[in-house]
């Protein structure tokens, strides 16, 4: 049976489209891969192959400052990315629905933790803990409380963004019919308007729980004893002492990372499929 | 080879050496009372025993918490705005004066530190701090040239080939430290190493971006990876950095020029506003010991100041001219000062000058 | 949209929680460092807000200026070279079938997930000497050399004597691969959205009226997501203009970028007042380029 022609808008079945497509992929999977294969390498400087082994992946889970470090990270990122979402939804509802004076420079305020430098909001952040005599030495997690308030306050911006991108396309008609109806303007909110903007909740979340994950800037500056976190320990060690173990925790983390995507994503379809 | 540098000292005869050690060490009962059984130790990654913050743990029943830095300025930048809750840091010997200039530093009460003896006595009056009245030394070592044998005419022997010849064009590497580099220029220069006089310095400017078209890369702190890898041939680096590639090729080596070259000394101190001052007074003293420093120096294999812990050394440690440069060496070689905030921004902005030319 | 005072009670109520947020954990920090770009340094440690212009002087001087340029450069080049690369990808993702769009829109995101040092190291690994690319480039050049061989062509050595490695490392390339690595992810999302919403009718009807392939996507496809295009290159160009590890870990020593330089005045050259004239400059700069960017859409007839 011969292959249905391809149109003149398929653009993904032409081959040289397949190709760029493939180029980019090799492109951006290469050193992710390089990653992984060489956290079996059995050597300690890690430059050259050695050998397989699975030693130091025993070694990074029971490297104990790692996984400490790792635990940090993760929980700075769960709750920043939670306080995040909600201020982010919050302020894009706010700008969407409202108008009131100086709303433009309230915007650009809004855009500013998007646009500066890191290294300068992380001194700024530093500076700021230091002037206002942050305590130190609290109980976990209100140890992370520093991090957490710096990585809401560059993060919380973008969710605004993607939640705003997303009610643009709200039909203002869904909730006047549902107010006709004698709803109350909280059952509005909660009912209507927030399942509409699930999706961008969902992409929000996600953008800033991988902002919070991936940070070092901001995080260095504002950690302090017994907040060491991931992206830092990884630094020191990279600078180092650059063994497999490294690549053994990231492989880890990415592996769980797309564990962690995966089930959001199955979920959300789990649900799409519900409502139809 | 790799293992005998790694594993000098067996486990046993080191179990046996903690055991007199929690037996030999004194400690006031007083004072503790005060604080909660931990010390947060400020420390750069893996310079310290494999076991001895465990041994100290088990010897007093003070929990050690290591946090990590990668550099001094780092440390310096954290510690400026105010003391995040450190008891014990490890400055180099130049920062240890801007910190004591800075009131950073707590003086140290060397009645509450014993082992303050075993210190080998050329190190207990330096320059940067008369008398060692806030900062005792933890290892010292030198800067100089990592080379791979093979690929190099002859033993280097001059920072020539790297500041200021084409020998090597493109296989040469250097700090990314901007006043090691100059200092180390105004050394090759026939400067001392602290000179301060504008035009010496632009002139090692000079130089430096005449020759950058032969730098591979400054490199931050893995130019003994590139060694190792291939990317250079030659690379200014520090002496332990190179040690511990020396371990896993035979075909590298180490020296210092005939000019002389850097000589650093890393040090423990007490940041004002510790938490813990007498369990870090406690800790300072235990890694004074002699057994416990000898422990470290065998693992992270850099020259201990401490005498003490030097005798208790194997042989090939003590005589490797890679740890402990020959005198002749040291009497070329200086250490760095602390010159105040003019020479630091000069030496930025001709940094910056470098890296834009 | 409504009138701020027509729902009072639920504006304060949404308002107040982002308001007091920005206000207090970003723009009182922010006013500090603003402070300090007008201070003066009184020792180590101190400084001491004297309202002194000098810190802007000093950033202004032609020197810094030229490390500024120099960054500019590389953040345009990386803009180009991901929009080059990544608006094939996104028109592949658009185009293709609905089942496959978010298992492609995910890989294109995945390297994103990997912390940033790590995907830069692993990317050295990749690009150095004895890297991945040197030795794929190495087998080939073996293969064609066994292939010469066997055509009888082996003695005269056409390929040269010995496979040079490319020194594709700790040079301006690097950076600018490095870049382009980091931040493409950046470029395609935002092209994605925008061609997602393109009317392919209007493709249609411009192959149906004559047009070429090439001619139809430069005339039809480009202008309408030129808003993705634009979004894509403020998210690529801003970071990039403010990035310092990747130059730091990949650049050689010609690739020494603004923000190389205002990190070494709060670390290195522990002149903190300086640092933060600089970063005000660059963010000054940053702002020119947004308003840029509103001018230019607002002359496009608000597109």
């Amino acid at each position: 049976m011969a292959r249905a022609p391809i149109g003149p808008l398929e653009y993904t079945r032409r081959t040289w489209m397949r190709l760029t497509l493939l180029a980019t992929f090799v492109f951006l999977y290469a050193p992710i891969v390089t990653l992984v294969a060489f956290s079996f390498n059995d050597s300690r400087r890690n430059i050259v192959w050695r050998g397989f082994t699975t030693k130091y992946y025993e070694r990074a889970l029971g490297n104990s400052e790692l996984i400490e470090a790792f635990v940090n990270s993760l929980t700075i990122a769960l709750l920043s990315t939670l306080i995040a979402t909600v201020l982010g939804a919050l302020t894009a509802l706010f700008l969407w629905r409202f108008r009131f004076p100086f709303k433009a420079g309230y915007e650009g305020a809004m855009a500013l933790p998007i646009v500066i430098p890191e290294i300068c909001m992380g001194v700024a952040m530093l500076a700021f803990f230091a002037k206002v005599g942050w305590p130190s030495g609290l109980p976990w997690p209100f140890s992370l409380s520093a991090i957490i308030i710096a990585h809401v306050s560059f993060s919380f911006p973008f969710v605004a963004v993607v939640v705003r991108a997303r009610l643009a396309g709200f039909n203002q008609e869904l909730a006047e019919a549902a107010q006709d109806l004698g709803a109350s303007e909280w059952r509005v909110f909660w009912d209507v308007m927030v399942p509409f903007m699930r999706p961008g909740l969902v992409a929000g979340a996600l953008l800033a729980f991988t902002l919070s994950l991936d940070d070092f800037v901001i995080t260095f500056f504002t950690s302090g004893p017994d907040t060491v976190t991931f992206p830092v320990k990884v630094y020191s060690m990279v600078r180092f002492s650059v063994t497999p173990e490294v690549n053994a925790a990231s492989t880890v983390l990415i592996a769980l990372t797309v564990v962690l995507t995966g089930a959001a994503l199955w979920l959300q379809f789990r649900q799409e499929k519900k409502d139809r | 080879m790799a293992n005998r540098f790694l594993s000098g000292v067996s486990r046993r005869s080191f179990l046996a050496g903690t055991g007199a050690v929690a037996a030999g060490l004194t400690f006031s009962g007083k004072g503790f009372a005060a604080e909660d059984k931990t010390v947060n130790f400020y420390n750069w990654d893996t310079y310290i025993g494999e076991t001895t913050l465990d041994d100290f743990a088990d010897a007093t029943g003070v929990e050690v918490n290591m946090d990590l830095f990668a550099d001094n300025d780092e440390l310096f930048a954290k510690l400026k705005a105010g003391n995040p809750g450190y008891d014990v840091i490890v400055p180099t010997n130049d920062y240890v004066e801007r910190m004591i200039v800075a009131e950073m530093l707590v003086k140290l009460d060397h009645s509450k530190i014993p082992n303050i003896k075993n210190v080998d006595p050329a190190f207990m009056n330096p320059a940067f701090d008369p008398g060692r009245t806030y900062s005792l030394p933890y290892m010292w070592g030198s800067i100089g040239i990592g080379y791979r044998k093979s690929r190099v005419n002859s033993v280097p022997d001059s920072w020539k080939v790297l500041y200021d010849s084409d020998e090597y064009a493109g296989k040469i590497a250097l700090l990314a430290a901007p006043s090691t580099v100059l200092q180390v220029g105004c050394k090759y220069l026939g400067y001392p190493l602290n000179e301060s006089d504008p035009a010496v310095l632009e002139r090692v400017a000079e130089m430096l971006i005449a020759q950058k078209p032969n730098i591979r890369v400054f490199a931050e702190d893995n130019g003994q990876d590139l060694l190792l890898s291939g990317e250079v041939d030659l690379t200014m680096e520090w002496n332990g950095d190179i040690l511990q590639v020396m371990a896993e090729d035979d075909d590298i080596s180490y020296a210092v020029p005939k000019e002389g070259g850097l000589l650093w000394e890393d040090t423990l101190c007490i940041p004002t506003g510790a938490p813990h001052p007498e369990n870090a007074h406690a800790f300072i003293n235990y890694l004074l010991d002699a057994e416990a420093g000898a422990a470290i120096a065998d693992f992270i294999q850099y020259a201990t100041p401490n005498a003490a812990a030097k005798a208790l050394m194997s042989e090939e440690y003590r005589n490797n001219p890679a740890i402990f440069p020959s005198d002749e060496v040291v009497r070329n070689s200086e250490t760095a000062i602390y010159q105040g905030t003019d020479y630091t921004q000069l030496i930025d902005r001709l940094w910056t000058r470098i890296g834009a030319a | 949209m409504e009138d701020w005072r027509r729902g009072r009670s639920a504006f304060w109520l949404i308002g107040l929680g982002p308001t007091f947020w920005l206000a207090l954990f970003f723009l009182v920090p922010l006013a500090i460092v603003w402070l300090y770009s007008f201070a003066e340094l009184r020792g180590l440690v101190d400084m001491e807000v004297t309202g002194t212009l000098d810190n802007y002087a000093r950033a202004l001087d032609p020197l810094y200026l030229d490390v500024f340029g120099k960054s500019l450069a590389f953040a345009g080049l990386t803009t180009v070279v991901s929009l080059v690369v990544g608006f094939p990808v996104a028109l592949a993702i658009v185009f293709a079938p609905p089942r496959w769009r978010p298992v492609l829109l995910l890989l294109v995101i995945l390297p994103f997930w990997t912390n940033l040092l790590i995907r830069t190291y692993a990317l050295i690994a990749v690009l150095r000497v004895r890297g991945f690319a040197n030795f794929t480039l190495e087998w080939i050049w073996e293969q064609s050399n066994t292939l010469l061989s066997l055509l009888g062509l082996g003695s005269y050595q056409l390929l040269g004597e010995r496979f040079e490695p490319l020194e594709l490392l700790y040079n301006n390339t690097a950076v600018v691969i490095g870049l382009v690595y980091v931040h493409l992810p950046f470029m395609v999302l935002p092209l994605y959205a925008a061609l997602e919403k393109l009317d392919r009718s209007l493709i249609e009807a411009a192959l149906d009226l004559g047009a070429s392939q090439w001619r139809a996507f430069l005339t039809v496809v480009v202008p309408l997501s030129m808003p993705g295009i634009v979004s894509g290159a403020i998210l690529v160009f801003i970071p990039a203009l403010g990035s310092f590890l990747t130059p730091d870990l990949l650049g050689g020593t010609d690739s020494q970028m603004i923000a190389n330089v205002i990190e070494r005045q709060f670390k290195s050259a522990n002149d903190w007042p300086f640092g933060a004239a600089l970063s005000f400059l660059l963010m000054y700069l940053t702002f020119a380029a947004l308003a840029l960017r509103a001018f230019v859409a607002r002359g496009r007839g608000g597109l």
